[in-house]
């Protein structure tokens, strides 16, 4: 369990003594067995929290505790999966021998090790780069082999740092379902990332940062109730009355057959029962946008 | 999943790294310099003495060496970042950066031994490998490796300030045997300031392994930097910014 508790990072500059709050006053509890995500404009103070959560920089004032441990005292003992932002691995290494270090840091037994390298390039797509320097990687090569060195070690709590920074889009789903495997009751999966679909499908709440402040934690699946008014976007197949029901509903110009209707989900499924029921064919219906996106817009307000 | 939580199960690679780069300079070294000299020595005739050769090259080298192997270590791994990925897996900073530091002075240490063996090898005159000039290096190491650690933890450039201050520090150690010779009275802050700094003029292979206040001295400065060094190093924050 991770444990903040009022926790604040300032930054004073040498050189004019101006402050910078890179997080204020953040109070929030992880908890084994969840996947929190993180979300934030760029300086938000995303990365300040991470390194927080890892030891590797102390908070101003307030605490943080990882299983009750100040948190370098637990990463030294038990270690963490990590995935950082910018994967910063020496240059001149070959991939599995850098995945067999990283093993062997992250206490893999000897015996294991060889095994466990294979089966994480295999898993991440490395093979074909086995002969390569870190140095020659693609940046969405670079950012599957931090990945691997992250989860070689099989530990409790993984923080992923923008995950998907760079993976293509074939990568980026394989990445949804390596972090879907990562899901166990003793395990904390953190993830920080600017990419609020992947945070909408992958995470159980995200925390929304703005200026170094919480400004809400958003739960998946709580919240929006059935009468409260959102955008929908639906698609039917022929051309149904949907202005009957709808009368506000707008067709998507060059898109026959495809709706913009404002409504409550409750009043959204009632008319949609109606037009079903006339013999209406439905192809698709989904937000306009996400719940998160929504959340995230009024609390970055933008 | 069962752990290795050998505090040795890292040093491997550690080791490898020094063998590949650092070592495989100094065999090199210790390749060329017998060579170069016993080419000399058929053109002139002239046979030297392999104890003159070892001590003149660890005179003029023992700074270089102990500052290329041990240079940079942790200022390099926090400006890149790699900091990262070590401390974010169950490994004490200061435990991983003695075992670099150790197997450095290892790698120092073996630079006489080979320097020595292909000189007996090539010149056929023995190898002028005596004790004083392994406890001299090793004095050696141990006072500019620690030093060069200890200022790892605020400057990737540690090498560089090292050497300066080395070269300062002996410039000054002259100037105030000088001036004690000739009864000339220096200002106070110049004899502070020679004394605050690391002995480093007291490190000198072509004289005889220091013993008594001398030998306490280096020892206890070079322990004392390469204690301060691990404890600040545990106990820094390793990153200087969010991303950083």
């Amino acid at each position: 369990m991770i444990r903040f508790e009022g926790a604040s990072k300032s930054y004073v500059s040498l050189v004019r003594r101006r402050r910078v709050d890179a997080l204020a006053d953040f109070t929030m509890v992880m908890q084994p067995g969840e996947v929190v995500g993180i979300a934030g404009p760029n300086g938000a103070g995303k990365s300040t929290l991470i390194s927080l959560m890892l030891g590797f920089l102390h908070p101003t004032s307030g605490r943080v505790t990882v299983d009750g441990h100040a948190p370098r005292a637990y990463v030294e003992s038990r270690g963490v999966g990590y995935l950082t932002e910018l994967v910063n691995l020496p240059p001149r290494w070959k991939v599995p021998h850098t995945l067999e270090r990283m093993a062997a840091l992250s206490g893999v037994p000897a015996s294991q090790r060889a095994d466990r390298v294979q089966t994480m390039m295999t898993r991440l797509g490395l093979e074909e780069h086995a002969a390569k320097q870190v140095r020659q990687l693609s940046k969405g090569n670079l950012q599957r082999l931090g990945l691997g060195q992250a989860l070689l070690g099989d530990f409790d709590i993984v923080v992923l740092d923008e995950p998907t920074h760079g993976l293509d889009p074939l990568w980026t789903q394989r990445f949804r379902d390596v972090v879907a495997e990562l899901r166990r009751p003793d395990r904390l999966v953190v993830i920080a990332s600017h990419n609020l679909d992947e945070l909408e499908v992958l995470a159980d709440r995200v925390a929304i940062l703005n200026n170094g402040r919480l400004q809400r934690v958003v739960e998946h699946g709580s919240g929006s109730t059935g009468t409260a008014t959102m955008a929908w976007r639906v698609t039917f197949e022929g051309t149904p009355d949907v202005v009957a029901i709808w009368p506000a509903a707008l067709e998507i110009v060059g898109r026959p057959g495809t709706w913009r209707i404002t409504a409550s989900r409750a009043s959204l499924s009632t008319g949609l029962a109606s037009l079903l029921g006339g013999g209406a064919i439905l192809v698709e219906c989904s937000p306009e946008t996400s719940r998160l996106e929504s959340e995230f817009r009024a609390a970055v307000g933008s | 999943m069962s752990r290795d939580s050998s505090p040795f199960r890292y040093t491997k690679w550690l080791a490898l790294d020094l063998i590949r780069v650092q070592l495989a300079l100094f065999a090199i070294v210790a390749v060329i310099l017998p060579i170069a000299i016993y080419r000399i020595q058929s053109k002139f005739g002239a046979a030297p003495d392999p104890a003159t050769v070892l001590t003149g090259t660890f005179m003029a080298g023992l700074t270089i060496a102990t500052l290329m192997a041990i240079g940079g270590s942790i200022g390099s791994d926090l400006a890149g970042g790699f900091y990262r990925a070590w401390f974010s897996k169950p490994m004490a900073p200061a435990w991983y950066y003695f075992q670099r530091w150790f197997l450095a002075g290892v790698a120092v240490l073996l630079a006489p031994l080979m320097l020595g063996g292909m000189l007996a090898l090539v010149l056929h005159n023995g190898s002028g490998l005596s004790v004083d000039l392994m406890v001299t290096v090793a004095l050696g190491y141990l006072l500019i490796g620690s030093a060069c650690l200890l200022l790892s933890n605020f400057t990737a450039k540690d090498w560089l300030v090292v050497f300066l201050l080395s070269f300062l520090q002996q410039r000054l150690a002259d100037v105030v045997q000088q001036a004690a010779k000739s009864g000339f009275e220096l200002p106070e802050w110049m004899v502070f300031v020679k004394k605050a700094l690391p002995p480093f003029h007291l490190i000198n292979p072509m004289k005889p392994a220091l013993h008594g206040n001398e030998l306490l001295h280096v020892l206890g400065y070079g322990t004392a930097m390469l204690i301060a060094a691990l404890v600040i190093v545990q106990l820094r924050p390793l990153g200087s910014g969010g991303r950083a």
